[in-house]
């Protein structure tokens, strides 16, 4: 497909995100609006992979780079870090592992229990509540 | 020598040029904490802060680069999509793994700046530190928090989820790339999700489902804050 046409398509989708952003009543991003319209546009198969892949791989494999000027931002509010730059390094770096192993080890321990669950089932020989 | 600064291909040359110095240096290196984003993170604050250059002028140039943000959040529904055969298998575990995964991000972040006696828009600030930059402002904003802070904050636990992705993984032997790109997606939102999307198709996936996840999660956790 066109690339003209993948940009097009795409901008569209996030010009219609951010349109539904602006309506609702609580405050939802307007870029994952976008991405559920998408996905929804390729789940009826209004839109096709072939449609946007080009595009979508270019943006994907070059998604950290998009985030260097938010990260530059830090500079913005560098007075107000800096004067606990410790404690909030330390929060950063303790809770994203508290949350990396909670988030692991719930979705490993749920998938564990519900193989469990279906393997009682089948050697029980019937399906029941 | 301001008029070149304040030129959009300032900000967008200056980006570029640091993004592949860091890609240079990763591919030399093979080390994860030589990450792409984190060198030119800081190789762009250098540049700025030796040459005097204002922040504004190099934003000329980079709000262009942000603006594509909102299509690379989008596009990650492609991902989902081609990995919808698994979102569907497995779609209360990874729910349960986000609902979980956030409510341990926010309390022990809470927690956390309470145990170093941070003030309430400080601490209000912390606790979107796990979701997506456009989530992160709007919760904190609602809950009394900085914004610019809260962004630096999502900004930190994304390049730490980056860089320590592939060490996590290790240090909780995750064995299944489902939990290991829900993890990576919950913990550190979309930047982690860039890495999710190196270490394979299924990770980054489920990266970017967590992403969205976990945002919704949080949104409706805040609204009893």
């Amino acid at each position: 497909m066109k690339m003209m046409f993948q940009i097009g398509l795409l901008f569209g989708v996030c010009l219609v995100g951010q349109a539904i952003s602006v309506f609702l009543p609580v405050s939802f991003p307007g870029s994952v609006l976008s991405m559920i319209i998408l996905f929804l546009l390729l789940f009826s198969g209004v839109v096709k992979v072939d449609h946007i892949k080009q595009k979508a791989d270019f943006l994907l494999k070059n998604m950290a780079f998009f985030f260097i000027p938010a990260g530059v931002g830090i500079l913005l509010s560098f007075d107000l870090i800096k004067n606990n730059i410790l404690p909030l390094l330390i929060i950063v770096v303790v809770t994203t592992i508290l949350t990396f192993g909670a988030t692991a080890l719930t979705v490993q321990g749920v998938i564990a229990l519900q193989d469990r669950l279906a393997r009682s089932k089948l050697k029980k020989g019937e399906p029941h509540e | 020598m301001s008029e070149v600064y304040a030129s959009p291909f300032f900000g967008i040359f200056l980006s570029i040029l640091t993004f592949e110095t860091g890609v240079w240096i990763n591919k030399k290196t093979k080390s994860a904490v030589a990450n792409p984003l984190l060198i030119a993170v800081i190789l762009c604050i250098l540049i700025l802060k030796i040459f005097r250059i204002p922040l504004e002028s190099y934003y000329v140039g980079g709000d262009l680069i942000s603006v594509f943000l909102g299509p690379a959040t989008a596009v990650l529904a492609l991902s989902v999509y081609s990995q919808f055969a698994l979102l569907k298998k497995y779609f209360l575990p990874i729910l349960l793994g986000t609902v979980v995964g956030s409510a341990v991000s926010m309390s022990s972040a809470y927690l956390l700046c309470k145990v170093f006696h941070l003030d309430a828009a400080l601490t209000a600030s912390m606790l979107t530190k796990s979701v997506t930059t456009p989530f992160a402002i709007a919760i904190s904003q609602n809950i009394g928090g900085v914004p610019s802070v809260a962004v630096a904050a999502v900004v930190m636990t994304g390049i730490l989820g980056a860089v320590f992705a592939p060490l996590l993984i290790r240090l909780f032997h995750v064995k299944n790339p489902i939990a290991a790109g829900v993890a990576i997606g919950t913990s550190s939102h979309a930047v982690g999700t860039s890495k999710a999307i190196e270490l394979g198709e299924t990770e980054g996936a489920m990266s970017g489902i967590a992403i969205g996840m976990a945002g919704i999660v949080t949104v409706i956790i805040s609204i009893f804050l």
